[in-house]
């Protein structure tokens, strides 16, 4: 058992990455990977969602008829982000007002739906939780190294802090969206390459 | 045929208990929301009349220092500096943009302008919201509109720099705040007269 939980917690985090194993959830990390602040702040969104809907799924796997089990994930994700989306503008404003129309596009992100239907719907609630959080933590490293690359190279600075020198001109093709595509690329083929995946 | 009953109760149940819960959570927040809504709109306005506020007594200076007026259905907010200051919102380049504009007593010049929301492009289009970028508008005269100009290049006094990479996004920003100066400013002049 024990065994499992752990070879289930690193092929989220390795082996089947989501982002460079799979090819999944690639939109929003073009799209918020730019910022390290934002990089951060929508995985922390897109893990808790994968958690609340690894919970509900793996609860309910017995239930859901399996004609309308797409349509059951999608209700489900939906509802987890709404309510996030509220929360967080009650709770914290300013933090929702950062984050703007990205946590909406938190119920678009294929790492979710595709775990769903390839993990929770088959596998026991302590399992799912562990490949929830393993996938949620991979999709924020991920986002944070792109990001990383991005807010340096692209605003000479790292979480609003200045680190470039003063005389450094911004890339500003880092900051847009072509930026987040050389980054994600080269990071996808550098990690593909470690873990000798070939085609 | 039991199959398909039990789907159909099976969408109907997990779909009632889900919605009651956003029910439950919106029920919950929209009056926090709101109420967090109206606290930013008067911060806005505070910093767009230039007046000093700390972050717990943004109701008390709101309430000390600043008069709601309405002039045929347009609110507006009157300093006791003499200077307007009132809403404007318009289409953004990927969503809507709201803020604050405030003008002096002449109604000639801008004395400062807010945003309170907009979708704009994290890093390119969002730079519009920057304090820097802001402070130009300062001081400037909107009589003939305002101009937005290549970086760097502004001279006359209702010209604007505009941002690399931020070009669309300045573009319908600075048309936004034309169309508010232009139809807003008459009526709340007219207003103010009577």
């Amino acid at each position: 058992m024990k065994g499992q939980s752990l070879k289930t917690f690193v092929n989220g985090i390795w082996r089947d990455h989501p982002i460079f194993s799979m090819i999944l959830g690639i939109c929003s990390a073009l799209a918020v990977s730019n910022k390290v602040e934002n990089a951060i702040a929508m995985g922390a969104g897109v893990t808790f969602v994968l958690l609340a809907t690894g919970l509900l799924i793996s609860l309910l796997r017995k239930l859901i008829p399996s004609r309308v089990r797409m349509i059951t994930y999608m209700v489900v994700i939906a509802t987890f982000v709404i309510i996030v989306d509220r929360v967080l503008k009650a709770a914290v404003p300013d933090i929702s007002r950062a984050l703007g129309p990205y946590v909406g596009l938190i119920i678009t992100n294929c790492i979710i739906m595709g775990r769903a239907e390839a993990f929770y719907v088959q596998n026991r609630l302590g399992q799912s939780l562990i490949d929830a959080f393993s996938n949620g933590l991979s999709y924020t490293y991920t986002l944070v190294i792109v990001a990383v690359v991005r807010e340096l190279l692209g605003f000479g600075t790292i979480l609003n802090f200045r680190v470039m020198p003063q005389g450094f001109t911004n890339w500003v093709v880092m900051a847009m969206a072509p930026g987040a595509f050389f980054v994600l690329a080269v990071f996808i083929w550098i990690s593909r390459s470690i873990a000798g995946m070939e085609e | 045929m039991k199959s398909r009953i039990m789907m159909i109760v099976f969408i109907l149940v997990l779909g009632s208990i889900l919605t009651a819960a956003l029910v439950a959570v919106a029920s919950y927040t929209t009056p926090i929301i709101q109420r967090n809504e109206a606290l930013e709109t008067r911060k806005s306005i505070l910093e767009a009349l230039e007046i000093p506020f700390g972050e717990d007594d943004i109701e008390e200076v709101f309430a000390g220092n600043v008069q709601e007026k309405k002039a045929d259905s347009i609110p507006y907010y009157a300093a006791r500096s003499g200077d307007i200051a009132f809403a404007y919102a318009g289409p953004g380049l990927w969503g809507p943009i709201e803020g604050i504009i405030a003008v002096g007593p002449g109604f000639e010049t801008l004395t400062g302008i807010t945003i309170i929301r907009q979708e704009e492009t994290p890093g390119l289009g969002s730079r519009i919201g920057e304090p820097a970028y802001l402070d130009q508008f300062k001081a400037r005269r909107f009589a003939d509109g305002l101009r937005l100009v290549a970086p760097g290049r502004s001279q006359a006094d209702n010209e604007i720099d505009s941002i690399t990479g931020a070009t669309l996004s300045a573009n319908a920003f600075i048309e936004i705040l034309n169309d508010a100066l232009a139809q807003k400013v008459p009526v709340i002049q007219q207003g103010e007269l009577q």
